[in-house]
């Protein structure tokens, strides 16, 4: 335990020197919260009831679908996974080490976007704090949980980021972040409901802010949980796949 | 009789139905460096991943450090060191920060004595981005090494250094020799072989070629060695052979022989010298070298 703990001191420290994951973990989200922020409280002041809320959806799934697969991806093309592995490194120390790392760098992102939002745009405080991260942290565990799996099934870097795309793109147009998902069509709502950023924002909407839903809130939380685990079991069945397959 | 700290009985790999390593024997003695030869495409590295417990092999018996590279790899791990083909680290981890996580891994604390043995003190607080390549593979040469290992696996570990860089690899490896660990050494590089093995196996096609030291596998091939000399005199006369040695032509003064027992044959030419009351200007015996022992091979088999 010792070992797997120094490894995770070591991959923050790590990730606090890469360019690439300072800038999408936290410069592009904190860029995008805080113009978007500036811009959707002052369009539309029924944004600010919910926008820490919806920043950090957009925060969340931007780091954990983007940022999160890369790593993955590279370690496994560079032989970093193999040098690890024959010096005593498990591959499944390796995963959850990135996924922990990210989840805490999104955690930290999510607090910045909590705090800093009423006192920056003045938008809502929630009813139940405790909710709010509860909620928010079942959506990172789903958000990190695509990541990897992203991670493991794509083969390459270009084909992470095609797939990254697919999730990331909708994620933000349909799940009623930018504005309310009831204006679109139809096919695209319930399209929109098998990203967990719908989920999430019905989920922060009805326990945290304890204001009115367009679906049962803690219907969604368990959607979204639902998810989570079913990434996480993707990924570890799909990442014990490659790894064998790569040592036929 | 004590075990072997590398065996290897039938080993066979096939991926799909290409077999990369047709059911090999290899038997590698405590202490030994062993060198592992071939050209690309061999399998070399498959028998390397194979004892590494990297890959399951489809048939044939192994143990390396008196482990089953399958079956006791935590055991294994802390028995073997590896310095892969082609290996990696993160971009922005520091030396110190990889040896310290691979030491916590092996449950050691820092390995300070290697550190200064193999002089990168000025390097720990570098990110693995910022290392030449020479100074990558000395990084993954003492990884593999802080579990003091019984056995070190190298798969060309010179392959693309410059000179310097070789050279101070080789005597690393060298030292490493000195103390007792069992080095098995994959290389393309017939000289880095001569060496440095004690013993060294040619693989072709996945089988063994030609196994033993690397002066064996050179005489066994036809190839002989040439003798040139000139006297101060010009003493001796083209034609003929003598002690065994062949003549072969006169060319800029000197006069060449091929044989295959240098002993006689030299003694013979300079008892010929003395008795003629000439001198030796210049005395040359050129062996045939490993790399032409190693094109025969190959030739002989793609053209069988």
């Amino acid at each position: 335990m010792k070992a797997f703990f120094k490894y995770l001191w070591i991959q923050l420290k790590m990730d606090l020197r890469d360019k690439g994951t300072l800038l999408v973990f936290y410069l592009v989200p904190l860029i995008f919260f805080f113009v978007m922020g500036a811009v959707f409280s002052s369009i539309n002041p029924l944004m600010k009831t919910t926008l820490a809320a919806s920043m950090t959806i957009f925060s969340v799934t931007m780091g954990a679908v983007m940022g999160c697969p890369a790593p993955i991806v590279k370690m496994r093309e560079s032989g970093t996974l193999r040098a690890f592995k024959v010096n005593g490194i498990p591959d499944m120390a390796v995963l959850s080490v990135q996924a922990i790392s990210a989840f805490l760098h999104l955690f930290l992102v999510s607090v910045i976007i909590y705090v800093v939002s009423p006192l920056a745009f003045h938008s809502a405080i929630p009813r139940s704090p405790a909710l709010y991260f509860a909620v928010l942290a079942v959506f990172l565990f789903a958000s990190i949980g695509i990541g990897l799996l992203i991670g493991v099934v794509a083969r390459d870097q270009p084909f992470a980021t095609m797939l990254s795309m697919v999730i990331f793109l909708p994620s933000l147009l349909l799940s009623g972040i930018m504005f309310p998902a009831t204006m679109l069509p139809k096919s695209l709502m319930w399209l929109g409901r098998i990203f967990p950023a719908t989920h999430a924002l019905q989920s922060f909407v009805g326990l945290a802010y304890q204001t009115k839903t367009d679906m049962n809130a803690n219907l969604s939380l368990g959607i979204i949980a639902g998810i989570g685990l079913l990434m996480f079991v993707l990924a570890t069945w799909r990442f014990n796949n490659v790894r064998r397959s790569e040592q036929l | 009789m004590t075990e072997s700290a590398v065996s290897i009985k039938g080993l066979v790999k096939r991926y799909g139905s290409f077999t990369a390593v047709n059911g090999i024997d290899i038997e590698v003695g405590r202490g030994e460096v062993f060198g592992l030869l071939g050209p690309n495409g061999a399998g070399k590295t498959t028998t390397l991943e194979c004892l590494e417990g990297m890959r399951k092999a489809n048939g044939g018996k192994l143990r390396v450090a008196g482990c089953d590279p399958q079956s006791d790899q935590r055991e294994l791990r802390s028995k073997l060191g590896v310095q892969l083909q082609s290996s990696s680290l993160p971009d922005s981890i520091r030396v110190g920060e990889a040896i310290a996580l691979i030491c916590a891994w092996h449950g050691l604390s820092e390995r300070l004595d290697l550190i200064q043995k193999f002089e990168i003190s000025d390097l720990l607080k570098k990110q693995y981005r910022e290392l030449s390549a020479g100074q990558k593979r000395r990084l993954h040469l003492v990884l593999a090494l802080l579990n003091n290992p019984d056995v070190l696996v190298l798969d060309e570990p010179t392959a693309g250094l410059d000179v310097q860089s070789r050279a101070q690899l080789h005597e690393e490896i060298r030292t490493i020799r000195l103390q007792g660990i069992t080095v098995l050494l994959a290389t393309h590089d017939m000289a880095e072989a001569e060496e440095l093995c004690d013993r060294i196996a040619i693989m072709i096609h996945g089988k063994i070629a030609v196994c033993g030291t690397p002066a064996q596998v050179t005489a066994a091939g036809s190839k002989e060695t040439r003798i040139r000399m000139r006297t101060t005199k010009g003493s001796l006369l083209p034609g003929g052979d003598i002690g065994g040695a062949t003549f072969v032509k006169a060319n800029d003064g000197y006069l060449e022989w091929n044989c295959r027992d240098i002993a006689p044959s030299v003694t013979e030419l300079l008892k010929r010298v003395q008795d003629a009351d000439d001198t030796v200007e210049d005395l040359r015996v050129e062996r045939p070298s490993l790399e032409e022992r190693f094109l025969e091979l190959v030739k002989g088999v793609e053209n069988r």
